[in-house]
């Protein structure tokens, strides 16, 4: 049992908590994917997820914006606990951006109003304005040119960029990634990275499931190992990479580098 | 968040340009040789199919020639064909909706600013073809091959025959000298304003060149008088075709001063409003009692009209949703307690079951409008926007039900207005302008998670679609009235057109269900992780998505919708296809003549049906459905 606060240094462990998972559990059918996940993030902090595919680290963050349901333990988001009460699980998912391995950008839509489309129907937005922040945030990500255009006429590290976009135009407190570079062609996996570093270094709480070893290791405050359902390790990056503690991070890192 | 820092500066490389397709040319005879004599077995199928579709041919002919003098069956009825028995004296106002109609189509092309292109070459094979087409049909009403199934066809005249020698000589030639003597021609477009002139100037002179003799019927008599309105068709089809024209170059003129998004908006609303506009006030004719209309009709529009805009304005400021709720439920009670009681009969509670039949509509339609309120809540200006669109729809609704309510003036002898082609044109636009949102409803309450919703929605799906069209139109011409409300009642056509809607709209279900699982769960996904509700979700990315897919179907189902309109002619309507089938052949001077009505009918749907499909194929390519 690893305590949820490992390794936060003073600093950080004097934040608030902005998640809490307590014996996070949750089945698909017969099959268990969580085995009681204990976590804190703390506000402004990086947590990266790492891990083999099927250890359940992109179920663990769909739990935290209810993408999907936990059958057991607690979850609580920024003071909310995430029950089934609808006004709780809008109210939670205002606040929590995600980016999508897929993107899922809406094709139907021009990268504007993709961009657009939630500050003006869930945060009830003037139209004017939020063309204007959308216009903001598309200049951040580096491509304001764009915005007439279709997802399906953009490259995907520029699609990826437009879903950045999106989820930041709620303003949200929280950003998380289920592998954002993952379908991505590697020429445009790092305009990506970039993006999500420059988010990291400006204070944005940020969960990130991915395999990119090198972006976890420089943006990172904390680095999470999962295995089958469970938490293995969580480490300052540097004392992870160099000297991992669980013979199965050993294994894993040995893989993977 | 606020500062505006660009975090990334190189950028991918744009995706090129989209250019024109290079069309690779094959010289015609390579494409014969390759095409239809690359083997001797291919050689020998091209040649057999062509003797099989030439006597097709000739066959066809035989139908149309052998009766010459019966076409004058169709040349005179073609007012009966088209309005039945509309009164002559009242012609114009069919001339008029036709011109509205054009109108509105060419201001819509305007508003998607459509101008389709033609390649030069294309047009010039289908010249070709078509001359060539024409000269087989002089050739074997001329010549023929002289032996059993390829004789020649007897009974075109002499005139008919050089003029078809002529036109297809000419349009050979033409097409031809287009392919072999302009360079390149598959790399010159054709604009569509050119294609326009050259349509309006060749109907033009088909119209007052090409002499078609004189054939009016009125009251089951031939007369030859000619020239009103309702006995000629040359001079409205000249005024149609400048209409037509003119129309275009307004439309596209006023693009440059109304916003695209306003103007599209105008034109959509009208396609769903305007042929009601036009089917009960133009051609129907209301004799409004403008003593009552001011007295009671205006008063309540005004009430319902800036009451609810008041309420709908209040209740849409954001937070206000729960409060919205609840009164939306509060008057659906009503409107539903106001129903039950106009349909028992019950009595006098409250007085409320004496209320006009329109104000109990609008209240059912003001407890669903509040019901929407949280979704299209916002801005002051959105909110402004949801409540205009409130009051323009009770302006609009009520106008048209007290059109319907009152007497017409027109003076008709039976009781339907409509017949001929505008009832098959008028049944068909209803059904599918109804069954859409019944289909759109009943395709979300089947994929619903409410259990509820599946149950019944797959139940009427599924009861509908096991039983055939006739047996519901029967049903409903028959049994709907003993359904409704004591002292409510549906005219026969209104009974019709509701079973039609039913039928129509469970196929329109299952079309649109199909578009709707075509929808990655993804997109599911990243609505909800924005916070979108259920409904924003359904409305804004999963419907225009899954109608998107949906289109072909959906126009397939409404070239069907309009075909099978003809069976209304079963249970008593006068569409087309019963005039063509019972009423010509009945007349004294044509007794027993169906053979030229029914090719006329099947022409008449060919075009409209053929057109359609040719329509949907460059909406798909527009939309870019086919990739």
């Amino acid at each position: 049992m690893i305590a949820p606060d490992t390794a936060l240094t003073p600093e950080m462990a004097a934040r608030d908590d902005i998640i809490t998972c307590r014996g996070v559990k949750k089945w698909f059918g017969d099959f268990q994917a969580l085995h009681g996940i204990d976590l804190v993030v703390k506000d402004r902090e990086v947590m990266v997820v790492l891990g083999p595919s099927g250890s359940g680290k992109s179920t663990l963050i769909r739990c935290i914006n209810r993408l999907e349901v936990h059958q057991e333990g607690d979850i609580i988001v920024d003071g909310i606990e995430l029950t089934n009460d609808l006004r709780n699980i809008d109210k939670i998912r205002s606040e929590v951006g995600m980016v999508f391995q897929s993107f899922n950008l809406f094709p139907h839509l021009t990268v504007l109003e993709n961009v657009t489309l939630a500050p003006i129907w869930v945060r009830k937005k003037p139209k004017a304005e939020a063309i204007d922040l959308a216009m903001a945030l598309l200049e951040r990500v580096g491509i304001p040119e764009q915005a007439e255009k279709f997802p399906g006429q953009l490259s995907g590290g520029q699609q990826q960029r437009v879903a950045i976009a999106r989820s930041l135009a709620m303003e949200p407190k929280i950003m998380l990634f289920d592998e954002p570079t993952s379908a991505l062609d590697p020429e445009m996996i790092s305009e990506v990275l970039d993006v999500m570093k420059v988010l990291a270094r400006e204070g944005m709480t940020m969960i990130v499931v991915t395999h990119e070893m090198g972006f976890a290791r420089e943006v990172a405050d904390r680095v999470v190992f999962m295995e089958d359902g469970a938490v293995v390790e969580i480490n300052q990056p540097e004392p992870f990479f160099t000297a991992p503690e669980s013979d199965r991070t050993k294994l894993f890192l040995s893989q993977i580098l | 968040m606020s500062d505006t820092q660009t975090l990334v500066t190189d950028d991918a490389e744009e995706p090129a340009a989209s250019t024109r397709p290079e069309i690779p040319i094959v010289p015609p005879r390579r494409w014969i040789k390759e095409n239809l004599f690359s083997s001797k077995s291919n050689g020998v199928q091209t040649v057999l199919f062509s003797a099989l579709m030439l006597s097709i041919v000739r066959w066809l002919l035989s139908l149309i020639f052998a009766e010459a003098s019966d076409w004058t069956s169709v040349t005179t009825n073609m007012r009966l064909l088209f309005a039945y028995n509309y009164p002559a004296a009242q012609f114009i106002r069919v001339w008029f909706c036709l011109g509205v109609i054009i109108v509105a189509a060419m201001l819509t092309m305007g508003a998607w600013n459509a101008k389709p292109e033609f390649s030069l070459r294309k047009m010039a094979i289908s010249t070709t073809a078509g001359g060539g087409f024409l000269a087989v049909i002089w050739f074997m009403c001329t010549v023929g091959f002289g032996f059993a199934p390829l004789q020649k066809v007897d009974g075109m005249s002499s005139g008919l025959r050089l003029g078809t020698f002529l036109l297809a000589a000419l349009l050979i030639a033409l097409g031809l000298g287009v392919l072999n003597f302009v360079h390149e021609p598959h790399k010159i477009w054709i604009k569509f304003t050119t294609m326009l002139f050259a349509l309006t100037g060749s109907v033009l002179g088909f119209l007052w060149l090409v002499p078609f003799g004189r054939y009016e019927f009125a009251d089951g008599e031939v007369i030859n008088e000619s020239g009103t309105v309702a006995t000629s068709t040359k001079v409205p089809w000249t005024y149609m075709m400048l209409l037509l024209v003119g129309a275009y170059f307004v439309g596209r003129w006023l693009r440059q001063f109304i916003p695209e998004a306003n103007y599209r908006m105008v034109m959509i609303v009208w396609w769903i409003v305007g042929p009601s506009f036009l089917i009960f006030h133009v051609l129907r004719d209301p004799a409004f009692d403008m003593g009552y209309v001011f007295r009671v009709d205006v008063p309540m529009a005004l009430a319902f009209g800036l009451g609810g805009g008041a309420l709908l304005y209040a209740l849409a400021k954001p937070g206000r949703g729960e409060i919205a709720r609840a009164i939306g439920a509060v008057l659906l009670l009503f409107a539903a307690y106001n129903w039950l009681t106009a349909g028992l009969g019950s009595g006098h509670l409250f007085g409320w079951e004496s209320m006009l039949q329109k104000a109990r509509i609008t209240f059912l339609m003001l407890s669903f409008a509040v019901l929407m309120a949280p979704t299209f809540s916002g801005e002051p200006a959105a909110r402004r926007r949801f409540a205009y669109g409130w009051i323009g729809f009770i302006a609009i609704s009520h106008w048209l039900i007290t059109g319907i309510n009152t007497p017409s003036t027109l003076d008709i002898a039976a009781p339907p207005f409509l017949g001929g082609f505008v009832l098959t044109l008028a049944i068909a636009y209803y059904v599918f302008l109804a069954s859409f949102p019944l289909g759109i409803l009943m395709a979300l309450a089947r994929t619903s998670k409410l259990p509820l919703f599946r149950v019944m929605a797959t139940v009427y799906i599924e009861f509908i679609r096991g039983i055939p069209l006739i047996t519901v139109l029967f049903f409903f011409s028959i049994m709907i009235n003993l359904f409704l409300p004591n002292g409510m009642s549906i005219a026969e056509l209104g009974s019709v057109f509701v079973g039609y809607t039913l039928f129509s709209g469970a196929y329109m279900a299952e079309n649109i269900r199909g578009g709707l699982q075509a929808i990655r769960k993804g997109q599911y996904e990243a609505s909800d992780a924005l916070g979108l509700t259920t409904v924003q979700r359904t409305l804004l990315i999963v419907l225009p998505q899954a109608l998107r897919v949906t289109i072909p179907n959906l126009v397939g189902q409404a070239i069907g919708t309009f075909k099978e309109t003809s069976l209304i002619a079963i249970v008593g309507g006068f569409d087309l296809l019963r005039i063509g089938n019972s009423t010509i052949p009945a007349q004294s001077v044509f007794q027993g003549q169906k053979r030229p009505a029914l090719l006329f009918v099947c022409f008449v749907y060919w075009v409209f049906s053929y057109s359609m499909s040719r329509a949907s194929r460059r909406l798909e390519t527009k939309l870019g459905v086919g990739d």
